[in-house]
């Protein structure tokens, strides 16, 4: 199968500053599902920043391949368009945008590009309802602005409903767990795998271990200090969990 | 000797030919006064502590030319409300009888021209037209008073309430045209009055405009400024609001190379309350001050104002807010907000809100900002695959728009505005 994300070397900074990607080496293939573990600082938002193409960050070394072409060049909504969603550690409150108006707007601009009849507000309601049953949300988040006055549950389940309707091929998930209680965080996770895929990849960014007891994934990796110190499968997380970061980072 | 002005000329010149005798005689003493008046005054310059940020240019070349008597009549699709209502059209001030529908209104209505009054009710004209002459240092309102044939007169007796909107429509096609406009609401009577202003051309409106409520009256005021793009509109309205009064303000100005709209209200009876939500739309290099003077004349009144500016291009905003609270006007209750989306580099904005306080016992607020699009909500909306054009559309429009979605309107209304809003959103780059 070919490799749906190809990094290789990247080095990436914030405009101006100091490197924070320092070397990462990475490939991610359809249906697989990557949790990508690490110290605060070892830069982990910096990568899912680059990758979803965030202004700001620049690239300095190295590639990034999506479906076989290079990344950088491409604004964020065109890398959305062409199937990379990225769930915000903090998703964005829009005063006076309606969430509904809103995710009509990205959905079809999404099958336009996919090549699909874009939909109108009677089967974009459809599809809206049968994403709902699917993640258990109640729809009166959807009659409010864009996460105006959401809990951070809300929010959070908020993203993974915009995932659910926009079928992403690369779902990158930042920090999805933070600022979640026990309950959200489960449902959450029931959410994302609901929408694992053997045509989805999923990358997962975590500081803890506890999101993987919930979302399985197939690879752990190790960042700190700007690299991969180290891969395994989830057995890795669990001895993380155990003996913590300081001996991995100190190999960096 | 008064010293003329050297830019009244050409206006005294147009006044001194256009004398009409027929005219009563309160009314010729009173053109003649306020001739004077401007002369004396000519244009405000910058050194005018309320002018000092407008810039009057694209007046100062020649004095535009007075409304020709027949001109054919103007397109008014997309630019009527498109529902009914009792309307009025009055193109270059003069009234279009082939394009309005004054006829149907109730036993205790009056609607009608300014020439109309004259014949029928002078007094309406003379009790409005004397109480707006406030004029004082305004030398627009001065030359208003002097040369205005148009505009219109509505009255409600006491107790009438309007269910349909009255609409007038200003059309003008690229003349120099001063309005005169009454609206004197009767105790416990209300209304929806919709002014548009429309045109072609490199025109100039020059409007003074009365609003009157008697005790707990109440108007809801909607004005949408949608003049020509070379044109300029001035604008001066005075309203009075007596005991426990209702005056809903919500303004909408999107044309005009420059604007001034000054709007003085009074709450000079207890309890009366004014609310004003206003956005301007400005692109190119047009230029809008914008300069609400509320005055709390008595105790318990309240009012609040939302002033929003969305400044693009080249354009020019400006605020100039006052509150002002009287000594005894306590539990007054005042709240002033301008806030400034900035677009481009080009674009500039000033804004001075302030606060006049004689009271002891009052809550007043204000405040001002600048700022420019949230750069996280635009990348956010870019992130689901929004392109960049059209989220910031989204967000200049969700900006502005909540003007108009908490002034809680009627559908229709609300509809109408949205379209005028959208169609400059279309526009911009």
């Amino acid at each position: 199968m070919t490799n749906l994300l190809t990094i290789e070397n990247l080095h990436a900074r914030i405009s101006g500053g100091r490197d924070i990607l320092k070397g990462i080496d990475l490939t991610v293939k359809a249906g697989e599902v990557h949790a990508i573990m690490g110290p605060n600082g070892a830069g982990k938002s910096t990568l899912s920043s680059v990758l979803a193409g965030k202004p700001g960050y620049e690239v300095t070394v190295g590639s990034v391949l999506y479906q076989g072409n290079e990344l950088q060049g491409l604004g964020p909504d065109e890398r959305a368009r062409e199937g990379i969603f990225l769930a915000f550690q903090y998703p964005v409150e829009i005063p006076g945008v309606n969430n509904m108006y809103f995710l009509r707007a990205a959905l079809n601009a999404v099958r336009k590009q996919r090549g699909e009849a874009e939909l109108d507000a009677a089967q974009f309601m459809k599809a809206v309802k049968a994403k709902l049953s699917l993640l258990d949300i109640s729809d009166d988040l959807l009659k409010r602005p864009v996460n105006v006055g959401f809990s951070g549950g809300e929010k959070k389940r908020n993203e993974i409903f915009q995932m659910a309707m926009l079928e992403p091929k690369l779902a990158i998930l930042d920090e999805t767990d933070s600022g979640l209680d026990i309950d959200a965080l489960r449902a959450v996770a029931n959410g994302v795998n609901r929408l694992r895929d053997p045509g989805r990849a999923i990358v997962m960014i975590t500081h803890y271990q506890r999101l993987l007891d919930y979302i399985e994934p197939d690879f752990v990796h190790v960042l700190a200090d700007g690299k991969i110190v180290a891969s395994g499968d989830k057995t890795l997380a669990t001895d993380l969990e155990a003996r913590g970061y300081a001996h991995l980072a100190s190999a960096a | 000797m008064t010293v003329i002005k050297p830019e009244a000329a050409p206006y005294i010149a147009a006044y001194r030919a256009g004398v009409d005798t027929a005219e009563p005689d309160w009314l010729r003493a009173r053109r003649e006064a306020a001739i004077e008046q401007f002369a004396t005054l000519g244009f405000p310059t910058r050194n005018d502590e309320a002018w000092r940020f407008t810039n009057l240019r694209p007046l100062a070349g020649a004095a535009l030319p007075l409304a020709a008597a027949s001109l054919p009549n103007p397109a008014i699709d997309g630019i009527a409300l498109g529902v009914p209502t009792y309307r009025l059209v009055l193109h270059n001030g003069i009234p279009v009888p082939a394009l309005s529908s004054t006829q149907a209104l109730p036993a205790g209505v009056w609607f009608g021209t300014v020439a109309e009054v004259l014949n029928v009710r002078p007094e309406l004209l003379k009790s409005a037209f004397v109480s707006s002459d406030f004029a004082g240092n305004q030398p627009f309102a001065a030359l208003n008073a002097a040369m205005f044939r148009g505009g219109f007169v509505l009255t409600l007796e006491p107790g009438v309430k309007l269910e349909a909107p009255v609409e007038i429509i200003h059309f003008n096609s690229g003349t120099a045209t001063h309005t005169r406009c009454a609206i004197l609401v009767g105790e416990g009577a209300s209304a929806t009055v919709v002014e548009m202003f429309s045109g072609v051309g490199a025109g100039w409106s020059n409007v003074v405009a009365q609003v009157e409520l008697g005790d707990g009256a109440n108007l809801r005021h909607i004005k949408i400024q949608s003049e020509a793009a070379e044109s300029i509109h001035l604008s001066v309205t005075r309203a009075v609001l007596a005991s426990a009064a209702t005056y809903s303000d919500l303004i909408l100005s999107l044309g005009g190379r420059l604007t001034r709209e000054d709007i003085h209200v009074a709450l000079s009876g207890q309890g009366a309350d004014y609310t004003l939500n206003a956005a301007n739309l400005l692109r190119d290099q047009q230029e809008t001050t914008f300069a609400p003077f509320v005055e709390h004349q008595v105790a318990g009144c309240t009012s609040r104002q939302t002033v929003k500016a969305v400044v693009a291009e080249r354009a020019h905003g400006v605020f100039l807010g006052t509150i002002a609270v009287h000594p005894g006007a306590d539990q007054t209750d005042a709240k002033q907000t301008n806030r400034n989306l900035l677009l481009d580099a080009g674009a500039t904005v000033d804004t001075r809100p302030e606060l006049e306080i004689y009271a002891d016992d009052v809550k007043c607020s204000h405040g001002a900002t600048v700022g420019d699009l949230d750069d996280a909500a635009f990348f956010y909306l870019q992130a689901r695959g929004i392109d960049p054009h059209t989220a910031r559309q989204m967000l200049v429009e969700a900006f502005a728009a909540d003007i108009i979605d908490t002034a809680n309107v009627s559908e229709d209304l609300s509809a109408y505005l949205h379209n005028h809003l959208s169609t400059w959103l279309g526009g911009l780059g």
